[in-house]
């Protein structure tokens, strides 16, 4: 890869990184899935930035799969799309369970005021 | 609107349940007769047992999750739930009946001297070490412990102790941010905004019945998604801080 490609996906790869923590925190996307895109993206970056073993695994892709060097493009793409994806999953998931939440508070709430046992001595 | 008990002890005892059928009867029992005067919230987190079964006529209160949410949700519908009665504290405690309810009367009088906004009951506090724990489990608790201490300035030696008191001036900054389980990340971010946490030798029972909530799967994920929280609660800390301020 070039100087300038490197420098390109090293760009990429932290604003996918920065994108998806900034995610997290606004908890739009479920910890449990960002941790994975994190995980990756850092693996990737530390990749590109270490000549030895992006020289290794390029022989080693090479090899495999003689992949084009394009085909980086539609791979950042898809990882975009997926960490989209999960975060419409989240917040979608994140009504589910406010909506939840409120439905057995409201019971409960009922439940304590209705209930006889609420209001009877305790033992 | 807090119930008649409510209005008379302004505290809430919260006992998260999943699948805890065989334990939960005994535990809401030995509460209601140790702790009087305390009102018992049970939320069952979609437990697919008997545990809504065992738990008619108790005398708690039961606020049932439709599906299961995880057990830093369930805390926290139980936080939502205490803001909303109006209770001064929340006690939280274990399904399992691994703690013993009387071991909440020193530890709320702990809690009554005012020097803490949130006490947790720790088994390790009083050794300051992790003696009879299983290795995998040592290593993340002294890790997290490490990390808590690192960057909040004051070690916790138990972050996973299920057995709280929490304060009534900490249910907001507890419900307006999403913990996983409500362990070091939670109070890593309540430590950062000022709040005072802090630790009360307890002793627990081992677990008879059910599972523990973590699978074999979740002692790789936990501290992966723990450590990842951990670092985001200083970031939300210090970014409410500076919206407050």
């Amino acid at each position: 890869m070039t100087g300038a490609g490197i420098v390109v996906s090293v760009a990429i790869g932290a604003g996918l990184l920065l994108w998806v923590v900034n995610l997290i925190r606004r908890d739009r996307l479920y910890v449990g899935y960002g941790v994975i895109f994190v995980i990756g993206t850092l693996a990737a970056l530390v990749v590109l930035l270490v000549p030895a073993l992006l020289a290794a695994i390029t022989r080693a892709s090479d090899a495999l799969l003689a992949m084009p060097a394009l085909s980086i493009v539609p791979l950042a793409l898809f990882t975009f799309l997926m960490v989209y994806v999960f975060a419409q999953i989240t917040v979608l998931s994140n009504r589910v369970m406010r909506l939840t939440q409120e439905l057995a508070i409201r019971n409960a709430r009922e439940d304590g005021k209705l209930e006889p046992r609420a209001l009877e001595p305790r033992p | 609107m807090p119930t008649a008990s409510a209005q008379r002890s302004r505290s809430v005892v919260a006992i998260p349940a999943y699948n805890e059928a065989a334990t939960i009867r005994g535990v809401v029992d030995r509460v209601r007769a140790d702790l009087p005067d305390c009102d018992v919230l049970v939320v069952n987190d979609g437990s697919h047992d008997d545990t809504a079964a065992a738990l008619a006529g108790s005398g708690a209160v039961v606020a049932d999750h439709l599906c299961n949410l995880g057990y830093g949700r369930a805390i926290q519908t139980a936080v939502l739930y205490a803001t909303r009665g109006g209770y001064d504290r929340l006690i939280t405690l274990d399904a399992d009946g691994q703690h013993d309810p009387a071991q909440v009367r020193p530890l709320l009088a702990e809690f009554d001297s005012g020097r803490w906004d949130l006490l947790i009951g720790s088994r390790y506090v009083a050794t300051r070490g992790y003696d009879g724990v299983p290795l995998g489990r040592r290593i993340g608790m002294q890790f997290f412990s490490s990390v808590v201490g690192l960057v909040a300035q004051h070690r916790i030696y138990d972050t996973t102790s299920g057995l709280k008191i929490i304060g009534r001036q900490t249910f907001v900054a507890l419900t307006d941010w999403s913990f996983i389980d409500f362990h070091a990340e939670a109070l890593v971010y309540l430590m950062r905004l000022g709040y005072r946490v802090g630790e009360f030798p307890i002793t627990v029972a081992e677990r008879r019945h059910g599972q523990s909530m973590y699978s074999t799967l979740s002692h790789i994920k936990y501290p992966l998604k723990t450590l990842l929280m951990v670092v985001l609660s200083m970031v939300q800390a210090s970014m409410m801080r500076k919206r407050v301020s």
